[in-house]
């Protein structure tokens, strides 16, 4: 375990273990990850301030395989992003996959699936949202008929207060009551 | 500050609750009683409404800012201001802000556990949040602070960065706290060892997920099948993996206490008796098999491993071998071995039942009761939960878009449910269809059901190839079990059922009545045989018939998944190319590894080391299964609902355990034990040896011997049976009333939403007429009773008990427990009052 002392100082990680879900082992074994995928630019000694300062672009982390397939990868590294970008540096990468472990309760995974939802950050899940949603889960398979009529379903079981979109607590209503959102929103790594 | 102090919602300014009821109910209410009265036009005060509002969920230092909102919200001051403007200054509209204000200002606590939920909208600055974690003496608490602001940290929904920084300014503060503390007191003894021991559990507690994370079995693998083929088939694999983790435990606890004990006694005890017992041993071992020496390893032929009788008869691995004596350990320390032998079979049932249940409770309350109502929100699900993400593959993820498309386009063309509309021929003709298809089902299991029994009763015996002959039985039940399903799926589909699900359940309960026929068939065979017959042990026989079952259901599922996946696979890729792509079938699967735990369960009793033996079996088909599916299968196109299909095979699990329970108690109970073998011989039943004890105690030890008395009794019995019953009364009636409030509820929340509207209307049609008359303003806007009225209900408790409602939603974990009995009147009146309304 000659990597542990290297990479992260003891306090370092017990921090991480206070902030995730994750133990100093799987911790170290997401740094190796995150390392390989972008060697040349993150360096092995995360010592001094790197962890939030060192980022690996957003088109280099889409080709890690339990990202490459998915249709929100992009939505999903912005919303876990700092500063929005995509970009991630490894406290964001770190938290991205404690959010979607399988320890993480409901509740804060239901959080950043409405952000990564929200395509246009107005918190709100508003038509375009559902269609940007639908778009991604089809790959435009869909005619723009057929979106609408969709969306207006979605909306007619989803929005209490009638206001034409989604806001948070409707949004959570219904998530927290599904079982299979669990066994979705979740990345083994 | 705390808001939920006062149940009667906001003292309200303007004077009683009922009179202003009736606006917030229905907006378009006027009083023309006051119009004519010539009452005070309405001052509007929404500054004070509003900073209301959020003044018992901000804290102190977001006054001023509130302040400058409040005026700035001071809407009848801006004329220009259309309705989206109006929208956005909803109190509603201000929920978001409040309920996740609600949970971050005060803390909630239930089950003692806190939880933070972060900013959905905006950010806020951690040093805030710091400052104001930093207040609650709980966190700061000396001892226990760390852990619970670790609880804290981890269900906030911050950045890792913020949170770290938090974390560190939580700590410091902290150590200020702890330093001027330390003056001025030193903490107790007790403090002192709750915090060493708090942290010990602490650090143990990360270690032992440390080891369990090391240790965990499979992982790279599960991972592969997940990324390839979903959830779906994932759940095989995981089910398989937690009853081969069930497994083991029993195997040590069997070990531990019967096995172990037993060789001990054997090895190390060579007393007379114990020596007659191995001389006894050898000499049946020499007249019920040919083969010529005997407990040695070269008497082993192979085809024991087979059949499980001849050289294995007398070992551990059998109920006839183990002893009814006395192992001394050491010194006078003495260990009775049927005591234990009873203990441990009782001990490792109740395991099991324990696991069980607590498993099934909590699947079901995850998918079932936390999930209820679902079946409303088809398409959102499906929206937004239908990706999966764990799906690593190009090619699952292809055909996770097209089935999502199906199932889209399915709810597109209107869903064809032609139930209503099919007339009374169509439906009498479907009812004999399966009335018929039932009875064929029905008569297929009684059929296979006695012919096994006619294959144990004569063939067993008298049958001359001798590895044949005591494998007829299980390859007849394992091979009608493997092919009766088949024909099970085919009725299924000539039945046309509505809904594919409806279809695999029914098929799902058909295969499962035909394996529990087929064991209870068997065990009314064993039963009865040991009453009858003269079987020197009848228990071993019992052991080796369930040795036999077990094992040739493990060739079988060998041979199936060569054939029907590896084979068929060739075939569909080279010869007949209709046959198509190869799928996993995880229901069928899934029921073969039930049925066999529930033989596993069977026969553990009479075979101890059977936990062994199904563990190793388990570890097998793993691999070969995780092979196979990666070989051989392609993903599904439809869907399989992991979550739901899960608490219901965990449902099936649970009945054959009973039924194996059942079926051993019986044993047990009433059924005498063999005279010349076993830890029982020469009890009336296996269970009398507890009398004994318990009438033993009758003297040094009466006070136990009453209590088991009292417990044993009938009276005891019932009354403890009938406390459950009224708990569970109690906790029905309980959930109806949940239920009918979660109705009322929403349907507040809609009527709601429906005034919303309304008023907006109305709002917009009152601005866009002020424009046209550019009426100037003054301090204080007096505005018509009619507007005032309709304004007034905006800030009224309706509008702000519906806010509050909704804040308290979100600060309560689930909404069905946030509503208090004595509130509930009250909503219920008003929803009266809506219903009436409207």
């Amino acid at each position: 375990m000659g990597n542990k002392i290297t990479t992260f100082s003891e306090d370092q990680l017990d921090a991480y273990q206070d902030c995730t879900f994750f133990t100093r082992k799987e911790i170290l074994r997401i740094f190796r990850r995150f390392q390989m995928l972008y060697p040349e630019h993150v360096p092995l000694d995360m010592k001094r301030g790197q962890t939030s300062s060192v980022k690996i672009p957003l088109h280099e982390l889409e080709k890690m395989p339990e990202l490459k397939e998915n249709p929100f990868r992009h939505r999903l590294c912005q919303v876990f992003s700092e500063d929005g970008s995509g970009d991630m540096s490894f406290d964001d990468f770190l938290d991205m996959f404690s959010v979607l472990s399988e320890a993480a309760p409901r509740d804060i995974k239901t959080v950043y699936a409405f952000k990564m939802y929200d395509f246009d950050c107005d918190h709100f899940i508003n038509r375009s949202d559902l269609e940007k949603t639908l778009v991604c889960l089809t790959k435009e398979e869909l005619s723009q008929d057929e979106k609408s009529f969709v969306v207006d379903k979605v909306l007619e079981e989803t929005d209490l207060d009638d206001d034409g979109m989604l806001s948070y607590i409707e949004f959570e209503q219904v998530i927290s009551r599904s079982p299979d959102f669990l066994n979705t929103f979740h990345i083994r790594i | 500050m705390d808001y939920r102090g006062n149940p009667n919602g906001y003292p309200d300014p303007r004077g009683p609750p009922e009179q202003v009821q009736m606006h917030s109910v229905n907006p378009g209410y006027t009083e023309p009683t006051h119009a004519d009265n010539g009452r005070p036009p309405y001052v509007i005060d929404m500054h004070s409404g509003i900073q209301d509002l959020e003044d018992r969920n901000g804290g102190e230092e977001d006054v001023r800012y509130l302040h400058a909102r409040g005026s700035r919200r001071n809407w009848a001051a801006d004329n220009q201001r259309d309705a989206t403007d109006l929208i956005n200054e909803l109190p509603s509209r201000q929920l978001e802000q409040i309920a996740s204000d609600v949970a971050k200002g005060t803390i909630r606590r239930k089950k003692s556990k806190k939880s933070f939920h972060g900013t959905v909208r905006g950010h806020h600055d951690y040093n805030d949040l710091a400052a104001s974690l930093s207040r609650d003496p709980d966190l700061m608490d000396e001892f226990d602070g760390e852990t619970r602001t670790t609880e804290v940290l981890r269900d906030m929904a911050v950045k890792l960065t913020d949170k770290k920084e938090i974390r560190n300014n939580i700590s410091n503060s902290r150590q200020r706290t702890l330093k001027r503390g330390i003056q001025s007191r030193r903490p107790g003894w007790w403090k002192r060892t709750k915090y060493s021991i708090g942290i010990g559990w602490m650090h143990f507690k990360y270690r032992l997920a440390e080891l369990a994370y090391s240790l965990e079995l499979w992982r790279s693998l599960t991972k592969k099948i997940e990324g390839h083929f979903g959830t779906g088939v994932t759940s095989y694999f995981m089910f398989l993996k937690w009853i081969f983790l069930l497994n083991i435990p029993i195997f040590f606890l069997t070990l531990c206490f019967i096995v172990i004990p037993q060789i001990v006694y054997v090895e190390f005890q060579p007393s007379a008796e114990a020596v007659a017992a191995v001389v006894a041993a050898n000499n049946m071992t020499n007249v019920t098999t040919t083969a010529p020496v005997v407990t040695t390893t070269a008497a082993f032929t192979g085809r024991e491993l087979l059949t499980g009788s001849g050289y294995f008869t007398n070992t551990i691995l059998y109920y006839g071998y183990y002893t009814n004596g006395i192992v001394q350990v050491v010194g006078d320390t003495e260990y009775n071995m049927k005591y234990a032998y009873l203990l441990t079979g009782g001990g490792y049932y109740i395991l099991c039942l324990i696991i069980l249940a607590l498993s099934i409770s909590r699947s079901y309350k995850k998918n079932y009761i936390e999930a209820s109502g679902v079946f409303n929100f088809y398409i959102v699900t499906k929206v937004f939960c239908s990706w999966d993400y764990n799906i690593t593959s190009p090619d699952a993820a292809r055909l996770q878009h097209k089935s999502f498309f199906n199932e889209i386009k399915e709810f597109l063309s209107g869903k064809k449910l032609d139930g209503a509309n099919r007339d009374f021929s169509t439906k009498c003709k479907w009812f004999f269809l399966r009335v018929i298809t039932n009875l064929i089902v029905l008569g297929s299991i009684g059929g296979s059901a006695y012919c096994i029994y006619y294959i144990q009763d004569t063939d067993y015996i008298k049958n001359s190839i001798v590895i044949l002959g005591k494998l007829a039985m299980p390859l007849v039940a394992t091979g009608i079990i493997l092919v009766l399903p088949f024909f099970f799926t085919r009725i299924g589909k000539l039945e046309n059922y509505q809904k594919p699900q409806t279809e695999l359940y029914v098929g799902m309960t058909r295969t499962m009545l035909l394996k529990a026929a087929i064991l209870g068939v068997l065990a009314y065979f064993w039963f009865n045989r040991a009453t009858k017959e003269d079987e020197p042990c009848w228990e071993t026989s019992l052991g080796e018939d369930i040795y036999r079952l077990v094992l040739v259901d493990f060739v079988f599922t060998l041979i199936s998944t060569f054939f029907l996946e590896f084979i068929r696979r060739l075939l569909g890729q080279y010869c007949c190319k209709r046959l198509g792509d190869t799928e996993f079938d995880i229901g069928r699967n899934t029921l073969d590894l039930i049925y066999s735990q529930a033989l596993c369960w069977l026969g553990t009793f009479y075979s101890p080391l059977l936990s062994f033996i199904m563990s190793i079996k388990l570890f097998i088909i793993f691999y070969i299964k995780a092979v196979s599916v990666l070989q051989n299968c392609k993903p599904s196109v439809r869907a399989w609902r992991a979550a739901k299909s899960h608490t219901i095979f965990l449902g099936y699990l649970f009945i054959f355990f009973l039924l194996a329970v059942v079926a051993v108690s019986y044993g047990v109970l009433l059924v005498p034990p063999s005279e010349t073998c076993g830890p029982f011989q020469g009890q009336e039943q296996a269970y009398d040896i507890v009398t004994t004890l318990v009438d033993s105690w009758e003297g040094d030890l009466d006070w136990l011997h009453q209590i088991f008395k009292l417990v044993s009794s009938p009276g005891f019995i019932a009354s403890v049976l009938v406390a459950f019953s009224v708990g569970t009364y109690y906790m029905r009636i309980v959930m109806v009333g949940h239920k009918e409030m979660v109705k009322l509820l929403r349907q507040q929340l809609a009527m709601e939403g429906r005034d919303k509207a309304y008023l907006l209307n109305m709002l917009q049609e009152v601005s866009r007429s002020k424009k046209e008359k550019l009426r100037p303003s003054t301090e204080n806007r007096i505005l018509s009773p009619t507007s005032a009225t309709s304004m007034e209900s905006l800030t009224s408790p309706g509008g702000r008990r519906f806010a509050r409602t909704m804040a308290e939603t979100a600060a309560a974990n689930t909404p069905q427990q946030s509503p208090v009995p004595s509130r509930r009147n009250r909503r219920m009146d008003s929803n009266e009052n809506l219903t009436s309304r409207f």
